[in-house]
Formats: structure tokens, C-alpha cells, sequence
């Protein structure tokens, strides 16, 4: 018998485990590093150049992400135009304030564009510690450029946020994930925005003649240090005109593309392709929509003075657009095609910049002269109204209104003069919110 | 070999040698069943020894009996064990063994190599034989098979389409993220139960508004397995019972056993079904008038719809889309037998169903092969294997963005719309949606193939076979390989695909190659201390790898009508890969005193490379008890027969998701070029896996002979270091983050009764009545409680809190106390739920039926809210709602839109006919021998009874997510099922 006894069949059993257990812990697993993606800490603490470039590329590429959805929820609210949805009733009842209805702060038009913004200031983020740490073979003034670069979109997107946060204030010392900055008011919010548009100006112009990156085709133009500059500044006075700096807005014009005699539609883009994977223009839908469509308010087109070319940004329909007991005959065709660039900001607004900064600042030729370049472009005859600061600044935001349609900007300029009642409610109970509430899980 | 190390436990297999007994006389007999028909196979052993041996083709056994007496036990399966007394002047014995055993008598397999006898066992376990798996119906799948069927499960069908898509509950939510599903392990083989997801976001845009989340309905791969190969299923449902099966037990196991040959004549079973489905419950029309189709379409729409009432062209697209009833069938053939060395099974199933919606329905062809073979005296062989090849169209349904699923392009036309095609096949665009639903089913194919195979081996080494010990070696390896393929098609000529609405057609094909690979190897010890005390040691290696590999191609703006990759203007290629390997090990003590008291205790260890620290080990101990009072002597009750109470305690693990502890930079695409973003989630570099701790009792009683058997249970289940995809302020740039954060807890009653009310020679009637519930709490949440699912709280949502329900639903609300807006609605949880299952000879006659009750347990029904914005909700007009009596139902649940997530939250309870069957025997002996016959109808969800305002209560838009079940949004409606069944015994 090979185990004499119970205790020599126990000595056994404790050898087999014993076995069992060395056998087991000589056999060490290897660890697996992500199968599917790049990781973080190897990209931050040496990126290749080609890596800085697939930065710079995410970075533009989410620009565009949920834009459809920022501006859905501006324009909704700001009375630009109606968005009608087969699947999802809350452009009509929440965005328009309907009945009892109140914008929510854990639903997709506060948080997704929201969360797609402070990703690309993430990814900005990423790309300035990469820049940092790298040992790829750039030189410092092409480090310096890139800074700018980083902060200059930066600062665009955070712009995008406070828009829609207005005077909840929004944090914009985000670096550090596990140590996030305070939420700085709305004041506070805007300054802290012009500043980094100042310091990446100054980074810009330190930055020599390239960029360590290249850019796409929507910064035409504007893909140097020293025009990418221009862009910056382009920007840097449309903060100064939202935070009522009137002569920070002509300085920052001046160094800007801004140009009286120019094409109104020069100026930075979103980019848009059909290729695999790309994403699409998301402002644009077929004429006559069924399902899911954008239909101008009636008011665009009564409002409208006869004889505006601005007229062909909206298309009458075959049937008119019925949903939720609003209507309108007039589908939004700001663009001609899915793939259609968006603007990010074009010399149109810069002009109407000019405008207004020169309105309140007194220079009333410049004013009414910006005025009339843009009606005479339109099809309009030259302004004819009172040239007090006040009646020049509503000729003005007349021409925002229709020069800038469906770009996000109406409701922002109604609420910058306190104007938000002006705007026209459709149904008894409706209605017209200041800003959005700060999203869930933001404390 | 290092990736396996299997080299220690092979070198210890080869120390040890096989050593035969020494005998004191031979005992030898025969055994027959009642009939006189000899038995081959029957297990005999000497009790109280490690002794045994098995009847040959004759029924005849020899067995050496090491002392001069003993009691010789005899078992076989379907067959009420016997013992027998023998001494060495009576060796010889002829044994009858009765059939149909009684439910204490069966064998339970609880462990990863052993089995418990039921009367010994300490835990609840659920057994399904394949009477009840099969025998009152055919099923469509294995898992939808098991509805009411034992207690503790919460099972959710995720929509009527064809093919599966199945979510279980074993004992409440055992995760919050992590895998909720049990593991499913099939002859020794772990099975991959993945939904892959057909991609067809790219068309829906379903995860472009209020939820990222997959919406896409895939089927779960369980569904493959053929019900008809099922022998037995245990269901393991917490870690009392199922600590030995470590990290990947969180969510309970299904133990599935198939069907083996047993030695003697070869038996060759044939089965012919036919099958057809209707709506479950069709919900007719809103009656439409003028004044109605000014309110809810304007006034322009009001000429075109009495034009349409006046040429009688107002359509039931309900019924045309909804309810094709169409002829299916399934063919069955299985061959059986073998002699005392040999034996195989082998089983042929073809299937198809058609669906109720056009171009829906699921075919499928199983094949598989069980062999067995003694190789010699001291090792036997068993090899399972199956091919599976499945194909299911599942329609275009669910959630969308874009107006253009069959379901939300249905439910916002109005009835008056022309959406037939001309004589040309032309089908009109709708002017009321995105798409004409009528054309999406006829054009958009969303088809789902599997080619499976599943294959395993055990190899038991008899190593020690003695007097008073026994010890056994178990080489077991299993492979479960498959390839999906996902072709979801959108023709360019589609109303939502041509003129620049969507892209002009697009095609997305996504292919999943998946591999499961197992070795274990366990050795097993028996000893017999001669005075009645039995000790069982076991020690077991386990080693799993993992390997999955979905690509996803998407290609858009086709050319022509052509629908190869290659032949599109743009093409988008994903691709996702998932690598796990597990290791694990255990050891576990079991004492039988005397069948009186049974003692467990086990502990295993395991590491996984989704952890953190791939090689740090995980620790899950487990004990148990079983006291069976009736064995005592002291037990002198004619009126109880038997009593046994239980207590049971174990840990088991669940890894964190694959992928949680990186934080990744994804690929996104700009002007042609792939940049890299900084992923939404972001990851934790030292994540563990979430830990459950069981705490079980409960008490078995039998009357009357045990004719009447009452179980009941108690359990707590307490999962800690739940991982948790925590909600991060978004201005952090990520939007969540992975975290060991919390704890929740499940506690639970289960009972049940079978008894047989009446047991007479032509009349017989057996029945079980089983009676659940569980309550689940978050007890621990170390971050603020947040929402998650659905659509956010306008609409209804799941809340994560402490000291709440993980599944409560709550949403924005009017009341003015309420402080923070949030108020609780619902909860998915249902109150409890009951089975009741019945089966009535008469003759023979045969009648069975399961009732299946689900009291209470809420779901977010968003078609609802969507039939009421088009003013296409069937009870529109009723008044039913408004306790003013002002405002119709589909008024006044559009006056809460934005105020009150109220409406949308409803009673999912239902009660329902699950399986019912009716059927005739003819015995042998009246078909002259050649075989017998077995002719019946039966029916699955025949009757339904619910107030839920839908098609059916039981549906997820969200597939079966660890959470947020329990969504609706217009869902491939639910199909109750006619089948006329032919079966042929040879």
C-alpha cells in the first residue's frame, strides 16, 4: 500500500499543497499595457513630436464636438430659431421654458457641451506638460509657440463655457484633476480669459516663424506664430466687448485680422469631412426635414428688412414645421452642406465689434461707418437713425442678429444689454432663461 | 510553460500511483427498473467506503466488499437510490430501483469537480432539469428558459427581437459597473456571455443626445446554447455557494450540464416543431378626429386627414409592422447510447423563427457530440463538444436621435399617412418622421452570425482507490471559440439615407473573434474513517484566459446599391481589444458525520491581470454547515420526515471592468487626420476587485414521506469596494473616473413548496410553488450621490446614494418640500415575484403550466412620453390620469414634461402564463414496439396581465447593463409563441 496509514496520507495531502502553492507562485502574470490606446503618463512624460502633432490634432477635432448642441441650446433660447426633434421633446419644453419647465442640470444641453469644452482644455493641458517634458528636438521658440497655441484655444473654449454659465462663474484653473481650482465669477471669469489670451500673445510672439505642429485647414491663413496671433487677438476683443472694455476691444482689434474693407467671411474655422470617423456639420440639415430639423423663427422673417441678402439663410419649406404647438414655414440654411466650415470668428463679427466699441466709446462716424459697411454688403441702404449711443447700439445688434444668425450670438448680445425681454415668447407660459444651471457633480 | 503552469500539478499527478483494494468477499447481483429491464450504469457502492463499481450491459455488477457485512448503495440518475444489506453468506442480491427519484435525492454539482447529494447540501441551489428546461415548451433560448423557474433571479428580456438579448439577477445587483451577469460554465467550460453591439449608433445617432451609453439592443452570446442539449442546470445564486469559483463568481454561476449517452440500447429521439408568433399585446390606435388632428398636428394637416378618411386609407401600421405572423419550426434529433466502456450523445437541433417583424427572425443549427470512454480500469475520458452556427435579423429599433428607427418612425406617424409602396416598390417618403418604417424593415438588414465551438475534456485519474480512501485526479481544459459577424446595412434608396438626410447609405460590419481558454486540475481525496465520518480534500488550480477582438468598420456614401466595404466613398475602422488572464486556486475540507452533520470549509486565491497589481492575490474563504436533524437518533417524528437547517458563508470576487486602470488617450478624427484625446474616463492605476461577502440559512422540511418539501431561505449579500465609474466634475476634462468607492448590500427570502397533491395509478399531479424577494441598499458611498442612466432627470434616471436602493428611479419633481428638486418615483427592484409550476397525468394525458408573477418593480417608459408628443398614444384621449378630471391622459402628461419625471415611471409588474403545454402519449406497446409517441400544443406567454402602457413590462433599452435596466424606448415589441410539437422515441 503506498500511504500506510491515515497520517502518512496526511503528510501527503501537506506535500501536495505545498507543492500546489510553490508551483502556483513561481507563476508570475505579466502585466498587460492598454491593447487599445496610447496612455496618458507615457505621453506626458516624453512625446514624440509625432505625438505632440496627434495632440494638436485631438485638440482641433473635439473643437467641434457637441457644437450642434451648444448652439441648439443658444439659439434655441435666444429665439433664433426652433428645434424640432422626433426623439427628444426638451428643445421645445425645457430650452423654451415651456409651462413648468426649467432647464435641468444633469440633461444633455448643460452637460455634454459643457464636458466636450474642458476636454479640449484638458487635451490643451496635456499638450503644454508634453511640451514640457519633451526630449523630441524642438526649439524653444517653437516650445513658446506652442504655449500660445495651447492657450489661446484654451481660452476660446472656456469663453464657450462661460457663455452658457454666464454668472455662475466657471473654474478655469483646471490642471490638476484631483485639485481643481475655484469657481471665479463671471467677472472674474472673463478677466481671467483675457489674461490668458494676453499670455499666450506674448508667447505667440515669442514663438519664432512655425509651429513644432501643423494645423488644419480651418486656420488658413492663420497657421504661424504671428498670424495664429492674429486669431488671438480676434478673440481677445471679443472678450473685451463681452466684458464692456470698449478700448481694449479697438487695441485688440488692431492686432487682429479685423478688416473694414475685407471679406466678412475671412477669419478661423471649424472644419468639417465626411471621411471615416470625421464628424459632420451638425448645423446643417436637408431642406424640408422630416424628423429632425431647425426652423428659423417667424421672426427672422418678419423682422428682416426688405431687400437683406440675409434673407437666404433661412428657406421657405414645402409644408410648413409643426411641433409642440409652435410652427414655422422657414427651414435654417446657414449652410449649404454637411461638410460646410463653421466659423470659429470671422471678420463680420469683428467689423460689428468695431461698431459697437466705437458706439460706446463716442467715435460715432466709426460706428455708423462699420454700420453702413455692413448694410451696404447686405443689400441695405446706408443707416438712417439717431446716432446716440444707444440707437446706434440697437441698429447694431440688429445687424449681429443677422449678420451672425444661427452662430450663437444673439442670445449672449440681448443678455449682455439686459435685453432678454425683448425676445419673443410663443407660448403663454414660456419662458426665456439667463444661462444655464451649473452641471451635476460641478461642487 | 509559464503561461499555464500546469507543470507542478502534472509532476504531482505522476508521483502518485493507483493502487487496488484488498477484499474480504464479493458481493454480486443485478439491477433492473421496475419493468424487469436490466439497468447498465447504475453506480454501486460500499457504504461508508470509497468502494465502487457500476452494472454492466446486463445489469449485472461484481464488487469486492472489504468487510464481512455491509450495505451496498445503489444510485442512478432519474431513479430513487437503494440500499441493500449483504454479508459474506449472502453475497448475491437482485435489486429493483423505482424511477422518478424524489427531489432530495438528487445530486447537486456545487463544486468545480465534486457533486453534493441535495439532502446533504448547505445551501439553496437551484436545480433545472431538462423536464422543466424543455419539457412543457420549446424554447427560443436557453437563458429565456428559465424565467419563474427557481427563485432568487430577476430575469429581463431587453426587447422582443429575435434571438436573445437576455439580462439575470441572481439575488439583486451584485455591481454597480462591473459584470452583473453570472458566469455561465457548460461541461466544464466557461462561456463568453459578451453583447456586442452592432454600430448602428453611426445611422440612430442614439448616443448623440441624452445617453452615451449602447443602445443598439445586441443579443448576449449565451443565448447560442442549445435548451434542447440541457440535461441539468444549477444555479449557484451568491458566494456562499459559489465561493470556490473565486473572481468571477460575484454575479453567481450557472452550472450547465448536457445531455450523456448511458450504456445499453441506442436510443434515437425525434422531434418536430412548429412554431408561430403573435403580438404580445397589440395596443391599437388613438380614434382620431378633426378637433384631435388640429391640436396635435395643425391645422393643415386637418384636409389631408379627412381626404384620407374619405378614400378609407386610414392604415393599422401596428399590425402591418408588428404582426407578422409567420410559420416557424424546429427539428430535433438526438442518438444516444454506448456499452459499459463507451457511451456517447450526440444532438442535432435546426431552428427557425421567424419574427413578428418583417425580415426579423432567428435561425440557428447545433450540433454536438458527448463522448465518454473508460480508458482503463483507473481513467476515464469525457469530451464535450458543440458547434453552434446562429443568424439573427433583430430589426432596427430602440432609441434614436435621428428619427429613423422602425420604432420611433412608427410611433410619431399618424395613422392617415400613405407609406405603402407603388406598384413599382417605391416607397414614399413620410412626411410625419425621419424614415417610412415601412421601408426601414423592408431595407435595413441588422443581422447578427455566430459560428461557435465549444469543446472541453476531462481526464479523471483514479489514483488511490482503497478500502476507506479514494483519491482522484481531474485534468479538465475548455475552449470557447466563435466569431461574430455584425452586418448592419442602410441602402442608400432609405428615406433617412438618399436626397443628404444621413449619408447615403451606409454599411458597418463589425467582427468579433472571441477565445475562452480553461485548464484546471484538481485532486480530489476521499477517506472513510469506518465509524460513519467521511472527509473529502480538495485542492484545485484554475487558470482562464481571455482574448476578445472586435473590429468595426463603417462605411458611408455607398456606391450604387452595393454593400461591400470597399465599395463606399469614406470608411471608418474601429478596433477593440480585450486581453484577461486569470489565475486562481483553492482548497477545501468537507465532513460528513454520519449524513447528520456536514461540515464545509474552502478557501481560494486569485489574481488577474484587470487588476492593478496582476499578481497580488485575492483571498475568498468560505464555510458551511448542514445539519440534518431527522438523521439523529433522537428523531422520532412520523409527521416530519425530514429536517435539515443550513447555515452558509463565503466571499467571492468581481474583477473591475478590463480597461479600468488605464487612462487612455482615444483616437479622433479631423480633416483625414487621427489625433490623439484625452479619454472621458479616466482610470486607476491600482484598482482591485469588488469583494462579496454571503451570509445564507436556511431550513429544509419534509412531510409526509417527503411528498411535501418546504425550503426557505434567508440571505445577505454585502458587496464591498464596489467599483464605481464615479462622476468627476467635468471641468476636469474627464468625466468620470474608476474607484473602489462603496458598498451595497442584497437581502433576500426565498421559498419554496413542491408537493404531489395526488399520486395515483392513472392520475398524478406534482407541483412547485416558489416565492421570492430582495431588497438592495447602497450602504457605503464615499463620493456624492449621483444620477446615472437613462436620460437624465427630466425623464427619469437612476440614483446612486447612500442608504437608498442602487435601482431606485427618481427624476425632477413639482413638490415644493422637496428640497433638492430630486424626487424618488420607483425602483426597477420588483416587491417579489412567484413561480408556480404544475404537471397533471392523466392517463396519458399530459398538462403543464408555469405561472410567473413579478409584483411591482418600475421602468422609465419613454415611448409613452414620445406617442404623447405625436399624439399617437392609444389612450390619448381616456381620462384616466388627472385627478381634476380636466385634462386627457395624454394632456396631462405632457403638462408635467420639465416639471414632474412622474408619468414616465410605471408599474412593470406583471403576471404571466409563461410556458403551457398540453400533451398525448402513446406508449411503444401500442405502435408494435417500434417506438413511442409524444403529440402536444403548447404555448410560451400565452396569457399576460399587466397595466403596464406598452407593449410588454420586460425590456431595457440599454441592453444589459450592470444598472439602468428597465428603460423603455420603442423596443422590437414582445411576441407571444404558439408551437405544435411531434415527438418520437425509438
Amino acid at each position: 500500500m503506498f500511504f500506510k496509514n491515515i497520517w502518512t496520507q496526511k503528510l501527503a495531502t501537506f506535500l501536495l499543497v505545498a507543492g500546489l502553492a510553490a508551483g502556483y507562485s513561481s507563476c508570475q502574470l505579466d502585466d498587460i499595457p492598454d491593447p487599445n490606446n496610447p496612455s496618458l503618463n507615457v505621453i506626458e512624460s516624453n512625446a514624440s513630436l509625432g505625438e505632440i502633432q496627434n495632440l494638436v490634432d485631438g485638440i482641433q477635432a473635439w473643437m467641434r464636438d457637441r457644437l450642434g448642441t451648444y448652439l441648439d441650446g443658444v439659439g434655441v433660447i435666444g429665439r433664433e430659431y426652433y428645434r424640432f426633434s422626433g426623439s427628444d421633446p426638451r428643445f421645445t419644453s425645457d430650452l423654451l421654458g415651456k409651462g413648468n419647465a426649467v432647464l435641468d442640470d444633469n440633461t444633455f444641453y448643460t452637460t455634454r457641451p459643457f464636458q466636450s469644452r474642458y476636454r479640449v482644455v484638458k487635451n490643451c493641458n496635456i499638450l503644454m506638460t508634453a511640451i514640457e517634458n519633451t526630449s523630441a528636438p524642438i526649439s524653444a521658440a517653437e516650445k513658446s509657440a506652442a504655449l500660445g497655441y495651447a492657450k489661446t484655444i484654451m481660452a476660446h473654449e472656456l469663453l464657450m463655457v462661460l457663455n452658457q454659465q454666464y454668472k455662475n462663474g466657471i473654474r478655469v484653473d483646471v490642471a490638476d484633476p484631483d485639485n481643481l481650482g475655484p469657481f471665479l465669477s463671471l467677472e472674474e471669469s472673463l478677466s481671467a480669459i483675457a489674461s490668458l489670451l494676453d499670455e499666450a500673445a506674448t508667447d505667440l510672439q515669442a514663438g519664432g516663424d512655425r509651429f513644432p505642429f501643423s494645423l488644419t485647414s480651418g486656420f488658413a491663413g492663420y497657421d504661424t506664430p504671428a498670424t495664429f496671433l492674429k486669431f488671438n487677438r480676434a478673440l481677445a476683443a471679443r472678450v473685451d466687448l463681452y466684458r464692456q472694455d470698449w478700448s481694449g476691444a479697438l487695441d485688440a482689434l488692431n492686432g487682429s485680422f479685423f478688416d473694414l474693407g475685407g471679406d466678412f467671411y475671412d477669419g478661423v474655422y471649424y472644419i468639417f469631412s465626411t471621411a471615416g470617423g470625421d464628424q459632420l456639420n451638425e448645423m446643417w440639415y436637408p431642406l424640408n426635414s422630416t424628423g429632425e430639423l431647425r426652423v428659423a423663427h417667424p421672426s427672422y422673417v418678419t423682422d428682416i428688412e426688405a431687400g437683406d441678402d440675409r434673407i437666404s439663410k433661412v428657406t421657405m419649406r414645402n409644408d410648413e414645421a409643426f411641433q409642440d404647438g409652435l410652427s414655422s414655414q422657414w427651414d435654417v440654411t446657414v449652410y449649404q452642406s454637411n461638410t460646410d466650415p463653421m466659423p470659429i470668428i470671422r471678420n463680420e463679427e469683428l467689423i460689428l465689434i468695431f461698431a459697437e466699441a466705437s458706439a460706446q466709446t463716442g467715435k460715432t462716424d466709426d460706428a455708423v461707418m462699420a454700420i453702413n459697411t455692413i448694410r451696404n454688403a447686405h443689400g441695405l441702404a446706408d443707416y438712417s437713425g439717431g446716432t446716440s449711443a444707444e440707437e446706434l447700439i440697437d441698429e447694431i445688434l440688429k445687424q449681429r442678429r443677422f449678420s451672425l444668425f444661427g452662430e450663437g450670438h444673439r442670445w449672449i448680445d440681448m443678455r449682455r444689454y439686459g435685453r432678454l425681454n425683448e425676445l419673443p415668447i410663443d407660448r403663454p407660459d414660456d419662458d426665456v432663461w439667463e444661462q444655464f444651471p451649473r452641471p451635476a457633480g460641478e461642487n | 510553460m509559464r503561461l499555464w503552469c500546469t507543470k507542478p500539478v502534472l509532476l504531482l499527478a505522476a508521483m502518485l500511483l493507483s493502487i487496488s483494494a484488498m477484499a474480504q468477499f464479493t458481493a454480486t447481483g443485478k439491477v433492473t427498473d421496475s419493468e424487469g429491464n436490466p439497468l447498465i450504469g447504475v453506480t454501486v457502492a460500499v457504504k461508508g467506503t470509497a468502494v465502487g463499481a457500476f452494472t454492466d450491459f446486463d445489469g449485472k455488477f461484481e464488487i469486492d466488499v472489504p468487510t464481512d457485512e455491509a450495505t451496498l448503495e445503489f444510485t442512478y440518475i432519474g431513479y430513487a437510490p437503494v440500499e441493500v444489506q449483504v454479508s459474506k453468506d449472502n453475497p448475491n442480491v437482485e435489486v429493483v430501483m423505482a424511477n422518478e427519484a424524489t427531489q432530495l435525492d438528487e445530486v447537486v454539482v456545487t463544486g468545480l469537480a465534486t457533486s453534493v447529494k441535495r439532502s446533504n447540501l448547505a445551501n439553496s441551489v437551484a436545480q433545472i432539469d431538462a423536464r422543466q428546461l424543455t419539457g412543457v415548451t420549446t424554447q427560443q433560448t436557453m437563458d429565456g428558459a428559465l424565467y419563474g423557474k427557481f427563485a432568487g433571479a430577476n430575469i429581463i428580456k431587453n426587447s422582443g427581437a429575435p434571438g436573445g438579448g437576455i439580462s439575470i439577477r441572481l439575488r439583486g445587483i451584485t455591481s454597480l459597473t462591473a459584470n452583473s451577469q453570472p458566469l455561465f460554465i457548460i461541461d466544464g467550460v466557461y462561456l463568453d456571455n459578451s453583447a456586442i453591439k452592432a454600430g448602428f449608433d453611426f445611422v440612430s445617432k442614439s448616443q448623440a443626445g441624452g445617453s452615451q451609453s449602447v443602445q443598439d439592443d445586441p443579443s448576449n452570446r449565451i443565448a447560442d446554447i442549445d435548451p434542447e442539449d440541457i440535461e441539468t442546470i444549477e444555479i449557484l445564486k451568491g458566494a456562499s455557494a459559489a465561493a470556490i469559483y473565486g473572481s468571477r463568481a460575484g454575479a453567481g454561476v450557472v452550472i450547465i450540464t448536457t445531455k450523456r449517452g448511458k450504456a445499453g440500447k441506442t436510443t434515437v429521439n425525434v422531434a418536430q416543431t412548429f412554431s408561430m408568433n403573435a403580438l404580445l399585446n397589440p395596443r391599437g390606435m388613438r380614434q382620431w378626429d378633426s378637433d384631435k388632428v388640429a391640436a396635435s398636428w395643425g391645422p393643415d394637416e386637418v384636409p389631408i386627414y379627412e381626404a384620407a378618411v374619405a378614400a378609407g386609407k386610414i392604415y393599422n401600421y401596428e399590425k402591418e409592422l408588428y404582426d407578422n405572423r409567420l410559420l416557424g419550426y424546429q427539428t430535433r434529433l438526438s442518438v444516444s447510447g454506448g456499452d459499459d466502456k463507451t457511451r456517447f450523445f450526440t444532438g442535432l437541433t435546426y431552428k427557425n423563427d421567424p419574427g413578428i417583424v418583417l425580415n426579423t427572425g432567428y435561425q440557428k443549427t447545433s450540433f454536438r457530440l458527448n463522448l465518454d470512454r473508460q480508458l482503463w480500469d483507473f481513467m476515464d475520458l469525457k469530451v464535450s463538444s458543440n458547434y453552434i452556427k446562429s443568424s439573427a435579423d433583430r430589426g432596427y429599433f430602440n432609441n434614436d436621435n435621428s428619427g429613423t428607427t422602425i420604432g420611433i418612425s412608427f410611433i410619431s406617424t399618424p395613422p392617415w399617412a400613405e407609406l405603402h409602396p407603388d406598384e413599382n416598390g417605391n416607397y414614399p417618403d413620410n412626411p410625419y418622421s425621419g424614415g417610412n418604417p415601412l421601408q426601414t424593415a423592408a431595407l435595413v438588414t441588422n443581422n447578427e452570425s455566430v459560428d461557435r465551438i465549444i469543446t472541453g475534456g476531462t481526464l479523471t485519474t483514479h489514483l488511490i482507490k482503497q478500502d476507506n480512501q479514494s483519491m482522484r485526479l481531474i485534468l479538465r481544459g475548455g475552449m470557447d471559440l466563435y466569431s461574430l459577424k455584425n452586418s448592419a446595412i442602410f441602402p442608400r434608396e432609405l428615406q433617412f439615407q438618399k436626397n443628404g438626410n444621413g449619408t447615403d447609405g451606409a454599411v458597418i460590419i463589425t467582427t468579433a473573434q472571441n477565445r475562452i481558454a480553461n485548464i484546471d486540475a484538481f485532486l480530489v481525496h476521499s477517506f472513510y474513517t469506518g465509524s460513519g465520518v467521511h472527509f473529502r480534500t480538495q485542492l484545485g488550480y484554475t487558470a482562464q484566459n481571455f482574448d476578445q477582438n472586435v473590429i468595426r468598420s463603417t462605411a458611408s456614401f455607398l456606391v450604387g446599391t452595393q454593400t461591400n466595404l470597399d465599395q463606399a466613398s469614406s470608411i471608418f475602422v474601429e478596433e477593440d481589444r480585450y486581453i484577461q488572464r486569470d489565475r486562481g486556486f483553492f482548497v477545501q475540507e468537507e465532513v460528513n458525520l454520519h449524513d447528520q452533520v456536514i461540515l464545509t470549509l474552502g478557501l481560494r486565491g486569485d489574481k488577474s491581470t484587470n487588476n492593478g497589481d496582476p499578481n497580488q492575490l485575492f483571498f475568498y474563504p468560505k464555510g458551511s454547515i448542514a445539519v440534518n436533524v431527522h438523521e439523529f437518533d433522537f428523531w422520532n417524528s412520523s409527521q416530519l420526515s425530514s429536517l435539515k437547517l443550513r447555515l452558509a458563508y463565503g466571499q467571492s470576487g468581481n474583477f473591475p471592468v478590463f480597461g479600468a486602470k488605464y487612462t487612455p488617450l482615444v483616437p479622433v478624427v479631423i480633416g483625414g487626420s487621427t489625433g490623439s484625446l484625452i479619454g472621458a474616463t479616466r482610470g486607476k492605476s491600482d484598482i482591485g476587485p469588488e469583494r462579496q461577502t454571503e451570509i445564507e440559512a436556511g431550513m429544509d422540511i419534509g412531510l409526509m414521506s417527503n411528498k411535501v418539501l418546504l425550503d426557505v431561505t434567508v440571505y445577505q449579500k454585502t458587496i464591498d469596494d464596489l467599483v464605481l465609474n464615479v462622476q468627476v466634475p467635468a471641468s476636469s476634462g474627464f468625466t468620470s473616473k474608476w474607484e473602489n468607492v462603496g458598498s451595497l448590500q442584497n437581502r433576500g427570502l426565498e421559498i419554496g413548496l413542491t408537493t404531489s397533491p395526488v399520486q395515483r395509478d392513472n392520475f398524478s399531479w406534482d407541483s412547485r410553488t416558489t416565492f421570492w424577494l430582495n431588497r438592495a441598499l447602497v450602504t457605503e458611498l464615499r463620493v456624492p450621490a449621483y444620477n446615472t442612466g437613462a436620460f437624465g432627470a427630466t425623464l427619469g434616471t437612476y440614483r446612486i446614494e447612500e442608504g437608498k436602493s442602487p435601482t431606485q428611479l427618481v427624476g425632477i419633481t413639482d413638490d415644493p418640500n422637496d428640497d433638492d428638486g430630486i424626487a424618488v418615483f420607483g425602483d426597477a427592484e420588483p416587491d417579489f415575484q412567484m413561480g408556480f409550476w404544475n404537471t397533471l397525468n392523466y392517463n396519458n394525458w399530459e398538462l403543464s403550466f408555469l405561472f410567473h408573477w413579478k409584483k411591482g418593480g418600475d421602468n422609465i417608459n419613454l415611448t409613452t412620453l414620445l406617442t404623447d408628443i405625436f399624439g399617437t398614444s392609444p389612450d390619448y384621449d381616456d381620462k384616466t390620469l388627472d385627478p381634476t378630471g380636466q385634462l386627457t391622459n395624454g394632456e396631462y402628461r405632457l403638462a408635467a414634461l420639465g416639471v414632474t419625471a412622474a408619468p414616465w415611471i410605471e408599474d412593470a409588474g406583471y403576471l404571466r402564463l409563461r410556458e403551457v403545454g398540453l400533451f398525448y402519449r402513446i406508449p411503444r406497446a401500442k405502435l408494435n414496439d417500434v417506438c413511442s409517441l409524444k403529440v402536444g400544443v403548447s404555448g410560451r406567454n400565452v396569457l399576460n396581465f399587466f397595466k403596464y402602457n406598452s407593449y410588454d413590462p420586460e425590456v431595457s433599452n440599454f441592453g444589459s447593463n450592470a444598472i439602468s435596466n428597465n428603460v423603455e424606448v420603442t423596443p422590437y415589441p414582445s411576441a407571444k409563441s404558439y408551437f405544435f410539437t411531434i415527438r418520437a422515441s425509438f
